[in-house]
C-alpha cells in the first residue's frame, strides 16, 4: 500500500462501515422520521446510520494515519483464505435451503453434509457419502422419530409430503 | 477433479431415494395432517388449536399435526397455506386477523376472499375492556365521559399492530369519536405487566388473558365486548348496557383449506370439526378459556365463508379511518 | 414458619415417582436440545404439549420446566467445544469457554459450568420460594424509562466483549442494532430494511446470526490452516478443576448468582442481559483482565452462573403474576390453560401443590443436572478428539437443522449462510462479532423502551431522570462510558492488550 495508508486493515474497514451506514440510509430512505416526542420508524435507523458512518470515519482516518496491527498483518498474511471451502460450505448450506421443502429433510441434509465435507483437503467420495447417511440416519432418529419435529423425509418431489 | 466427485455424490444422493408413489386416494385423509397456526406456540390462538386437533385427531383416524407458523401478523402462516397442495393435508386455523389482514395489508401476496376453502368458525373468544386499578371511574359509562373528557391523555395498551387488542382499541375510539394515546407492545405479556405496574391506563384483551387478572383484583374490569355477560365473569356489564351502542368483538376463529380443496375432503374436515365441537373434553377446555364452541349451525363452511364477507367489510372503514397499516 | 410447611407440601409433591420421573425426563431432554445447536426449547416444548395433555398439570409443568433449564446447562456445552452459541445466554459462554477448550481445557470449563449452573440455580430457586410474591412487585416498578436505562447500562457494558479496538466494538454494536431493527416496526407496523420479502417480516432470527457469526466463521476459519488446526486439542489436561481454579471462580459464580438472579424477574430480556453484564464486570474487576478473551475462566464461571440464575428467578412473574416474562414462559402459561387452570396472581394460593411442587422440581432437576453432567464431561472432551475434518460437516448438518426448525423458515438458512460469510470478513478485519451480537438483542428493545416511554410521558424526555431507578441506571452507564473512553485509561487498555 501507499505511503499514507499505514494500516490497510483499517482502511478497509472504515470504508466498509462508512459503506453499510449509507446502505442502510438508503434501504430507510422512504422511512417516516417523525419527531423525538412520537419517533417515526426512521428515527432510530437514520441517528445510528450517522453514528455508524462517524465511528467508521474514525477507523479510516485511523488506518491512514496512525501506526496498524502490524504483528497480526504479519500472520494474516502467511495464511491464505480458503475461498474453496467458504464457497463450498455456503453452497451446502444454500442448498438445505433451497432442497428442504421440495425434498425433504432426508436429501437435503446429506447434500449439505457431503458438500460441505469436500472443503476439507481430507475429503474422499467415500468418507463424504458416509457422514452423509451418518447424519441422514441421525436427524431421522433424534430429530424426526425422537423428537417429533414436523419435517417430512422426504419431500412432495420425492412422492413424500 | 474435487467438482466431479461432489456431483457423482448429489447424483448418487438423488437416485438413492426414488420416489415412493404418493397415493391420491378417496380415503382421506391415509396420512399425517398438518393444521398451521399463524402465531408461536403457546397463545390463545394455538391454545385453541391444539384442543381441537387432538380432538379431530381421534375422529379422523389420523395425527392433526399442529405447525406453528408465525410471523407478519398470521399473514405468513396464511400464505403458506394459500399456497400449499390442495389435498386436505395442510390446513389453517386463524383467527378474526384473516378478516383484517385484507385491509391491514395492501401488498398481501393472496386474497383473503378466494384463495380458501372455509372449512367452519370454531369458537368467539369474548374479550374484556380493563384498566389499571387505580383508574378513576367507576363504571363503563364513567369510563366513557373520562375518556372523552380527557381524550389522548389516557393511555391505551395493545399487543402490536392487527392483534385483537389493538382491532377493540380501534373500534372502541372510533364508537367514542375520541382518540387516546395508544402504545403498542410485543404481545400482551408486556402489556398487561405495565397495565397491572399502572404504566399505562386501558387495554381491551382476550379473556384467556384477562380474566385470571380480574378474578385476582389486580386491574379492573370495565365491560365485556360481547352481546350477553360471560358466565366465568357474571359481574362485569357488555358495553352495550354501558351506553356503547353498535359495539361488539370477539376472536373467532375459523379453519381453512387451500383453494381447490376437493368439496368431499372439506366435508370430512368440517364434519369432524363439529364433532370435536361437540367433544365434552373440548367444551370444558374452551370454558376454561372464557368461551364455548360455535353452534352447529355456524360451524359450516356457508356461514364461514359469508362471514368472514362480512367481516372483511365491517373492519374495513374503520381501519382505513384509523389510518394504520401494517405494510 | 410458613414457608417450611411449605416446603414440606412442595418436596413431598415432587418426591412421587412420578413427579421424579418426569423431572429427569425434562432434564435430560433439555439436556440434548441444549446440546444439539439451534434447536432451543421454544419447539421443542411446543412439540411436546400434546404429550402434556395426558399427564396432571404438576407433572406437565415439572416437566417442561426441566427442559427449559436443561436446556441452558447443555447450552453451553456446544458454546465451549465447538463455539456454536446457540442461544442468546451463551454467546458469553463461548467467547472464552471456546478459548479455553482450544489450550485443552474444556473439561475444566465445562465443569465451570456445571458447578457454576448449579450452585446458581439452587440460590435462584432459594430466593424463589422465599421472595417470589415482593420479586415480583420489582417487575411491576420497572417502566418504559427503567427499562431504557437498563438496555442503555446494557449496551455500554457490551462494548468490554470486545478484546481489541473501542471504536470498532462501537461500530460493531451500532451495526448490530441496525440488524436487529429489521422487521416490522412495532409502533406503525411498517417493515424496516426487509426487501419487500413476507419471511422477513419479523427480521433478522437471532439463532441464525449467531450461528453464521460464530459457527460457520469458525469452520471457516479452521479451514483456512487444516494441517495446523486440524487436532483442535492438541492434548487434554485434566478433566476437572484444579485448586488454582476453585479459589478463581468462587466470587465470579456468586456475583453472577445475584445478578441473575436479579435481571431474571425482569420480563424481556432480563435473563439474556445478565449472562452479558456478568461478563463485563468479571473484566473489570479481574486481577488478570489480559486473560479475558484469551481462555479466562472466570468469564466463563460468571455468566453461567447469571444465565442459570436467571432461567430459575424468570418463572417468577409468571407463577406469581401470570405474566410470561419469555416466550418459554408464554408457553408454560399455554400449557397451564390446557390442562385447565387460569394463570393469574391466584395460582400460588389456589394450586399451592403446583407451584410449591414446581419450585421443589427445580431444585431436585438442577441437582440431577449436575449428577447427570459430570459424568458426561469426559464424553465430551473425547468427541473433541474427533478429527476436524469428520466433525464440521456435522456441525455444518446440525445447524441447518436447527435454525431451520426455529421458525420452517428457509430464509432464516439463506441468512445463516450469508451471515457466515460477512462473519468472516469481519473477523479477518479484527472487528469481532460479540458485541454485534449485543447489539442485535438489546437494540430493538432500547428502541422500543425509548418510543414508548416518550408516548407515555408525553414528550418529556426529563422522565429518564425524574424516576430514581431509571436515573441511577443511566448514572452508571455515563460512568462506565467515561471509563471506556477516557483516553488515559483506554492507553492502559491497549498495552494491557498488547500481551
Amino acid at each position: 500500500m501507499g505511503r499514507f495508508v499505514r494500516s490497510p486493515k483499517d482502511v478497509v474497514t472504515g470504508l466498509l462501515l462508512i459503506f453499510l451506514a449509507a446502505w442502510f440510509a438508503w434501504l430507510g430512505a422512504d422511512l417516516p422520521i417523525g419527531r423525538a416526542i412520537r419517533m417515526g420508524p426512521g428515527y432510530f435507523p437514520l441517528v445510528l446510520c450517522g453514528i455508524l458512518a462517524a465511528l467508521g470515519l474514525i477507523v479510516l482516518l485511523t488506518g491512514l494515519a496512525f501506526r496498524g496491527d502490524v504483528e497480526v498483518d504479519e500472520d494474516a498474511r502467511r495464511i491464505a483464505i480458503p475461498w474453496q471451502g467458504m464457497i463450498l460450505i455456503t453452497v451446502s448450506v444454500v442448498l438445505f435451503g433451497l432442497a428442504v421443502r421440495p425434498l425433504g429433510l432426508g436429501p437435503a441434509i446429506g447434500l449439505a453434509v457431503f458438500i460441505s465435507s469436500a472443503a476439507s483437503r481430507r475429503f474422499t467420495l467415500v468418507s463424504g457419502a458416509a457422514m452423509a447417511a451418518v447424519m441422514v440416519l441421525f436427524a431421522w432418529a433424534v430429530f424426526v422419530h425422537g423428537l417429533g419435529l414436523p419435517l417430512p423425509m422426504l419431500g412432495p418431489w420425492l412422492g413424500g409430503y | 477433479m474435487k467438482w466431479k466427485t461432489v456431483a457423482a455424490g448429489f447424483a448418487a444422493l438423488a437416485f438413492g431415494l426414488v420416489p415412493l408413489a404418493g397415493a391420491k386416494a378417496q380415503d382421506y385423509p391415509t396420512r399425517a395432517i398438518s393444521m398451521i397456526v399463524p402465531f408461536a406456540a403457546g397463545g390463545p390462538t394455538d391454545t385453541v388449536a391444539r384442543l381441537i386437533a387432538e380432538s379431530m385427531s381421534r375422529s379422523l383416524g389420523q395425527q392433526i399435526v399442529v405447525e406453528n407458523v408465525g410471523g407478519a401478523g398470521g399473514t405468513r402462516g396464511a400464505g403458506q397455506v394459500a399456497k400449499a397442495t390442495p389435498d386436505g393435508y395442510t390446513i389453517l386455523l386463524h383467527h378474526i386477523g384473516q378478516a383484517t389482514s385484507a385491509t391491514l395489508y395492501r401488498k398481501l401476496p393472496y386474497n383473503v376472499l378466494t384463495d380458501f376453502e372455509e372449512v367452519g368458525l370454531v369458537t368467539d373468544v369474548p374479550m374484556t375492556m380493563i384498566a389499571k386499578a387505580s383508574l378513576e371511574p367507576k363504571d363503563i359509562a364513567a369510563l366513557v365521559a373520562y375518556v372523552k373528557e380527557n381524550k389522548d391523555k389516557v393511555i391505551y395498551g395493545n399487543a402490536g399492530v392487527g392483534s385483537a387488542s389493538h382491532l377493540c382499541g380501534m373500534l372502541f375510539m372510533s364508537a367514542l369519536g375520541t382518540p387516546m394515546t395508544t402504545v403498542p407492545y410485543q404481545g400482551t405479556g408486556p402489556a398487561m405487566n405495565d397495565l397491572v405496574g399502572g404504566q399505562i391506563d386501558l387495554m381491551c384483551d382476550q379473556t384467556t388473558n384477562t380474566t385470571g387478572q380480574i378474578k385476582a383484583g389486580k386491574v379492573k374490569a370495565y365491560a365485556v365486548t360481547t352481546k350477553n355477560r360471560l358466565k366465568a365473569l357474571p359481574d362485569v356489564p357488555t358495553m352495550q348496557e354501558g351506553g356503547v351502542k353498535d359495539f361488539e368483538i370477539a376472536v373467532w376463529h375459523g379453519m381453512y383449506a387451500p383453494k381447490g380443496t376437493p368439496p368431499a375432503v372439506v366435508a370430512k374436515l368440517n364434519a369432524a370439526l363439529k364433532q370435536a365441537l361437540q367433544d365434552p373434553k373440548v367444551i370444558a377446555r374452551f370454558a376454561d378459556l372464557g368461551t364455548e364452541p360455535v353452534s352447529q349451525e355456524r360451524a359450516t363452511p356457508e356461514v364461514h365463508k359469508a362471514f368472514v364477507a362480512s367481516e372483511v367489510a365491517k373492519w374495513k372503514p374503520v381501519i382505513e379511518q384509523a389510518g394504520i397499516f401494517a405494510d | 414458619m410458613e414457608i417450611f410447611d411449605h416446603l414440606a407440601l412442595g418436596f413431598s409433591v415432587a418426591f412421587t415417582f412420578q413427579n421424579l420421573f418426569y423431572c429427569f425426563l425434562g432434564v435430560l431432554l433439555g439436556t440434548l436440545i441444549g446440546v444439539l445447536p439451534g434447536l432451543g426449547p421454544v419447539p421443542t416444548i411446543a412439540m411436546l404439549l400434546p404429550i402434556t395433555f395426558g399427564l396432571p398439570p404438576v407433572a406437565a409443568l415439572i416437566m417442561l420446566s426441566g427442559i427449559y433449564y436443561g436446556a441452558q446447562y447443555g447450552g453451553s456445552t456446544t458454546a465451549i467445544l465447538i463455539n456454536l452459541p446457540g442461544e442468546s445466554s451463551s454467546v458469553v459462554t463461548a467467547i472464552d469457554g471456546y478459548q479455553m477448550a482450544r489450550q485443552g481445557r474444556a473439561g475444566a470449563a465445562l465443569a465451570t459450568a456445571a458447578l457454576g449452573s448449579f450452585f446458581a440455580g439452587s440460590v435462584a430457586t432459594f430466593l424463589l420460594a422465599v421472595f417470589a410474591p415482593p420479586l415480583a412487585d420489582v417487575a411491576l416498578k420497572f417502566g418504559p424509562p427503567e427499562y431504557f436505562s437498563l438496555m442503555v447500562l446494557g449496551l455500554v457494558a457490551s462494548v468490554s466483549l470486545a478484546s481489541g479496538s473501542v471504536v470498532k466494538a462501537l461500530a460493531m454494536v451500532v451495526l448490530g442494532i441496525l440488524l436487529g431493527l429489521s422487521g416490522q416496526d412495532v409502533y406503525t407496523g411498517t417493515p424496516r430494511f426487509t426487501f419487500d420479502l413476507i419471511e422477513l417480516a419479523d427480521g433478522i432470527e437471532f439463532v441464525a446470526l449467531a450461528m453464521g457469526l460464530f459457527g460457520m466463521v469458525e469452520i471457516i476459519r479452521n479451514l483456512e490452516d487444516e494441517h495446523g488446526r486440524s487436532v483442535l486439542v492438541q492434548k487434554v489436561k485434566g478433566l476437572l478443576l484444579t485448586k488454582e481454579d476453585f479459589k478463581r471462580i468462587i466470587a465470579p459464580v456468586l456475583r453472577g448468582t445475584v445478578l441473575g438472579s436479579f435481571l431474571g424477574i425482569l420480563p424481556g430480556g432480563g435473563a439474556m442481559l445478565s449472562s452479558f453484564a456478568a461478563y463485563s464486570i468479571e473484566k473489570r474487576v479481574s486481577k488478570y483482565p489480559e486473560q479475558f478473551g484469551k481462555g479466562a475462566i472466570e468469564g466463563v464461571a460468571g455468566p453461567e452462573s447469571a444465565n442459570n440464575a436467571g432461567a430459575q428467578t424468570s418463572f417468577i412473574p409468571m407463577l406469581t403474576l401470570g405474566i410470561p416474562s419469555n416466550p418459554v414462559m408464554a408457553l408454560m402459561i399455554g400449557a397451564l390453560i390446557i390442562q385447565g387452570i387460569v394463570p393469574g396472581p391466584n395460582v400460588v394460593n389456589e394450586q399451592p401443590n403446583l407451584f410449591w411442587g414446581l419450585i421443589a422440581s427445580m431444585w431436585l432437576g438442577n441437582l440431577m443436572l449436575v449428577i447427570l453432567n459430570l459424568p458426561l464431561i469426559g464424553m465430551w472432551v473425547r468427541l473433541l478428539t474427533v478429527p476436524y475434518h469428520i466433525l464440521f460437516p456435522l456441525i455444518i448438518g446440525f445447524c441447518c437443522i436447527g435454525v431451520y426448525s426455529v421458525n420452517n423458515n428457509v430464509y432464516d438458512v439463506y441468512a445463516m449462510a450469508a451471515f457466515g460469510v460477512f462473519g468472516y470478513l469481519l473477523v479477518k478485519l479484527d472487528c469481532e462479532p460479540a458485541p454485534l451480537l449485543l447489539g442485535f438483542i438489546i437494540g430493538p428493545m432500547l428502541e422500543e423502551y425509548l418510543r414508548r416511554a416518550m408516548l407515555i410521558s408525553r414528550g418529556d424526555p426529563t422522565v429518564f431522570v425524574t424516576r430514581p431507578l431509571s436515573a441511577v441506571m443511566l448514572a452508571m452507564a455515563v460512568l462506565a462510558l467515561a471509563v471506556v473512553l477516557l483516553p488515559s485509561v483506554r492507553k492502559k487498555r491497549e498495552e494491557a492488550f498488547k500481551e
